[in-house]
């Protein structure tokens, strides 16, 4: 059964996690042993790339070309960037698909999150010690058909089988292991980096079903760190010193540890310094006052929360558990407006940085076919319609709705002899269609006919992914017409064909790469053992034989460093057999140690 | 209406009446699409219905149809489980709401409301000038900047369109409760039609409350 592992495509922190026996677990940073991996990939002008901790740190020295919260620009078009977003990076075009300008070439957003997903399956492979295609990844339950497109094309670009994207919320629920639960209703509270969820559940036996969702994809825990910085860092600079990009990417930075400071201080130190832009500035940051800065952003949680119970059909003391998801969950301030909304003390047992992804292993986990005994019946989270006349939104499938679904509509001609029609279709909960979000435009193709004669039947259907899937039938002759779907803020099969023949380029590479990783960490895994038998049982050397062993481990580590993965295999051999009758004499006497009682050590 | 459609195995060739499963190999079948809602849950031909029952065969039918279960199975089990989940969740949100299982029966006699069925229901009229009438004097208060009294009509206007709703929700589940035997009954399917015109108006009015609800507190 080929294993199937959970990635948390995070806005700040990426994830991956797999499930070990029966319970999830993450895969942390076989150098550094961190379980996230920041979501920041580095672009430098020699046209080398960075991803997470090492593209963290050229943050404040590259700004306009190191991309951070790279999910804020998933599945959108120029025309919802922000003014702060102008300011903060270059890019290539000023309208359509938004293109970050970096060195090499234009890179649209899922391209940017496609190296992220890499950097995180190497991290696996080296950790399994097997190669990892298949992947469920999660996204915010509130985003679109065209950000969950987008983020499915990340995976594609990645090299990697999307098996399920699964909302952020739902995951969160499943690690924490409410199946067990027989009967109940919960809430899960999500604030991530840069989104907010709100997801209200029933429990049945081992089935989670999912009532209603409701959020914000532009809300999340960067919203207070802008806050902090505006209010108490840049406030006194002048205009032209607050927008310069290092030194608001400074400023942030300051914010975002004063903010985690401030969930066990009730005060801390801010100091930023940027001496070539003269910038100094030195205060105390109480508790209060960050929470009186930021309290209009967490109000603006609430709303959601209001309209999902409402969606759901229910009052806020009807809900028998509130999960707290998301690393803002952490702030004291979060926790006590959350509980007090919902009267009752929200679940915080779990690390909320990493029950996202701990829940997609779960659900990945049940995917591969290793387990039945829970379900998942989630929702898609905002009604999609197609336009009608007088730019009307006709609505054809309600937010809320369960998926997979799928809806019928028939279609004729207005004139004679036309040989397409027309569709737009939207998403959103808006009448009118420039109100709405567009999502594809596609014509179904139509033999030439009297006008009102051809009958089309169009079927809408929104998978387990929450993405849309259009198919037509030409009723009369009861043939599959194919449509070209046309998206609206995406890239299109043609290009993400090209896009992946171009990286087949870079394959070689790649390949490389994983070996020398590969070979590294199996050269680690021994060098570690032999040294703890070298110094737990010396008892068991012959002579002479000691200083081969050591000798063998030398070469190992040398090679280690460098990048020849042959030389590493050739050395990690000659060690292993240079070792082996002294390895070979411990286990023996070990098992005979284990039939005496005693436990058979790792070896 | 409904006719008894036979289906035969994919896997062992075995013809069964429509149910999910293959009644000698246990294969996932494909149902026919125009499998009526009701027949999906295996529950009798009658608007009328026990929701409990309704909800715990939903809950056992997804246990066994959805596709998650198939993500590792031959083409055949993909695409049934997967058309099969589409319309159980289809024929599972129309039967759980009692409005929306009205409007699906009288489909079943044949009849619709009709899109161009805009007139004010007779029994309505009095309510629905009242509420317009209230609704334009607050529209005008905001827009003149003197609407602080608002959102209190508001939701007086609420409660009572609201009793209103409870009410004729009543009247609706007493005239689903009386078809009887499948008998056709002319009296009955005139008075479905005619509560089923007055809850969709009524719908429509509660949305014009709350759009200018929502208006007015953010003003």
């Amino acid at each position: 059964m080929e294993r199937i592992v959970g990635i948390d495509l995070g806005t700040t922190n990426s994830l991956i996690a797999f499930v070990d026996g029966d319970s999830p677990r993450v895969i942390p940073d076989p150098l550094t042993g961190d379980p996230l991996l920041p979501s920041v990939v580095a672009f430098a002008p020699d046209g080398q790339i960075e991803v997470g901790p090492e593209a963290k740190a050229l943050l404040a020295d590259q700004p306009l070309t190191t991309i951070q919260s790279v999910k804020r620009f998933m599945g959108l078009g120029m025309e919802h960037v922000s003014a702060e977003d102008h300011r903060r990076y270059r890019f290539a075009d000023e309208s359509g698909i938004v293109r970050f300008a970096l060195p090499g070439h234009p890179y649209t957003a899922p391209e940017v999150s496609a190296l992220i997903l890499r950097a995180l399956r190497d991290r696996a492979e080296a950790y399994l010690k097997e190669s990892v295609h298949k992947v469920v990844i999660t996204v915010p339950a509130y985003f679109n058909d065209s950000q969950r497109q987008a983020t499915k094309d990340a995976g594609r670009l990645a090299g990697l089988e999307v098996v399920r994207l699964v909302n952020e919320p739902t995951a969160a629920s499943l690690a924490y292991g409410l199946d067990k639960k027989e009967e109940g209703l919960i809430a899960v509270y999500d604030l991530g980096g840069g989104t907010f969820d709100i997801s209200i559940l029933r429990l049945h036996t081992g089935i989670f079903e999912v009532l209603a969702t409701n959020g914000d994809t532009r809300l999340g825990g960067d919203d207070i760190d802008q806050r902090v910085a505006e209010r108490f860092l840049l406030a006194g600079l002048p205009e032209a010193v607050q927008h310069d990009p290092h030194v608001a990417s400074s400023a942030r930075r300051v914010a975002e540890q004063a903010k985690r400071a401030l969930s066990d201080h009730t005060e801390t130190q801010l100091r930023l310094e940027v001496l070539e832009k003269n910038v100094r500035v030195s205060r105390t940051l109480t508790r209060q006052e960050l929470e009186a800065a930021v309290d209009d952003i967490l109000t603006r949680t609430l709303a959601p929360c209001r309209r999902a119970l409402k969606d759901a059909g229910l009052e806020s003391r009807e809900i028998d558990e509130v999960v707290m998801v998301g690393g803002a969950t952490r702030m004291p301030l979060v926790r006590q407006r959350v509980g007090e909304f919902f009267g009752r003390k929200p679940l915080t047992d779990l690390n909320p940085d990493e029950v996202v992804a701990l829940g997609a292993a779960v659900q990945a986990d049940t995917l591969a076919g290793r387990r039945t005994d829970m379900l998942l019946l989630d929702v898609v989270p905002l009604s999609l319609g197609i336009e009608t006349m007088g730019g009307v939104m006709s609505r054809l499938i309600e937010r809320n709705t369960t998926i997979p679904t799928s809806v019928k509509e028939t279609y004729t001609t207005a004139v004679d002899d036309q040989t397409a029609v027309d569709i737009h279709v939207l998403q959103g909960e808006r009448e009118l269609v420039q109100d709405c979000r567009s999502l594809a435009r596609f014509k179904v193709p139509i033999d030439p006919q009297p006008a009102g004669m051809p009958r089309v039947e169009v079927t809408f259907m929104i998978d387990a992914n929450g993405i849309l899937n259009v198919a037509a039938l030409d009723m009369r002759t009861g043939r599959e017409r194919s449509v070209e779907v046309k998206p609206s803020y995406g890239l299109t099969d043609e290009e993400i064909e090209r896009l992946l023949e171009e990286s087949i380029d870079f394959a070689e590479d790649d390949v490389t790469h994983r070996l020398i990783i590969e070979a590294r960490v199996e050269a680690e895994t021994l060098l570690h053992v032999t040294e703890k038998q070298l110094q737990q049982h010396p008892a068991f050397l012959v002579p002479g034989e000691e200083a081969k062993i050591r000798a063998a481990i030398n070469a190992l580590q040398e090679a280690k460093s460098g990048e020849d993965y042959n030389r590493m295999r050739d050395l990690i051999e000659e060690l292993g057999t240079t070792s082996a009758p002294f390895a070979q004499r411990i286990m023996d006497t070990s098992i005979s140690e284990v039939l005496g009682g005693k436990e058979l050590g790792k070896v | 209406m409904t006719t008894a459609v036979v289906l035969r195995c994919w896997r062992c060739a075995h013809e069964h009446p429509a149910t999910p499963f293959c009644p000698q190999c246990a294969a996932v079948q494909l149902l026919p699409p125009q499998t009526d809602y009701f027949s999906v849950f295996a529950l009798p031909l009658h608007p009328a219905l026990d929701e409990t029952a309704l909800t715990q065969r939903y809950y056992d039918l997804s246990r066994t149809l959805h596709p998650d279960l198939y993500q590792t199975g031959t083409a055949e089990e993909k695409d049934a489980s997967l058309k099969n989940t589409m319309l159980l969740n289809r024929a599972y949100r129309t039967l759980r709401d009692l409005v929306a299982r009205g409007q699906y029966w009288l489909e079943l006699q044949g009849e619709t409301l009709g899109k161009e069925n805009n007139r004010v229901p007779p029994a309505l009229a009095a309510l629905v000038f009242e509420v317009q009438e209230k609704l334009a004097e607050i529209r005008d208060a905001r827009e003149a900047g003197t609407g602080e009294v608002g959102q209190a009509v508001l939701a007086a206007i609420r409660a009572d369109l609201d009793g209103q709703m409870q009410r004729l929700r009543t009247v609706l589940a007493g005239n689903l409760a009386q078809w009887n035997d499948g008998q056709e009954s002319q009296e009955l399917l005139a008075q479905l039609k005619q509560l089923l015109s007055e809850i969709a108006y009524l719908r429509t009015l509660l949305r014009d409350v709350e759009k200018e609800s929502e208006v007015s507190w953010n003003a």
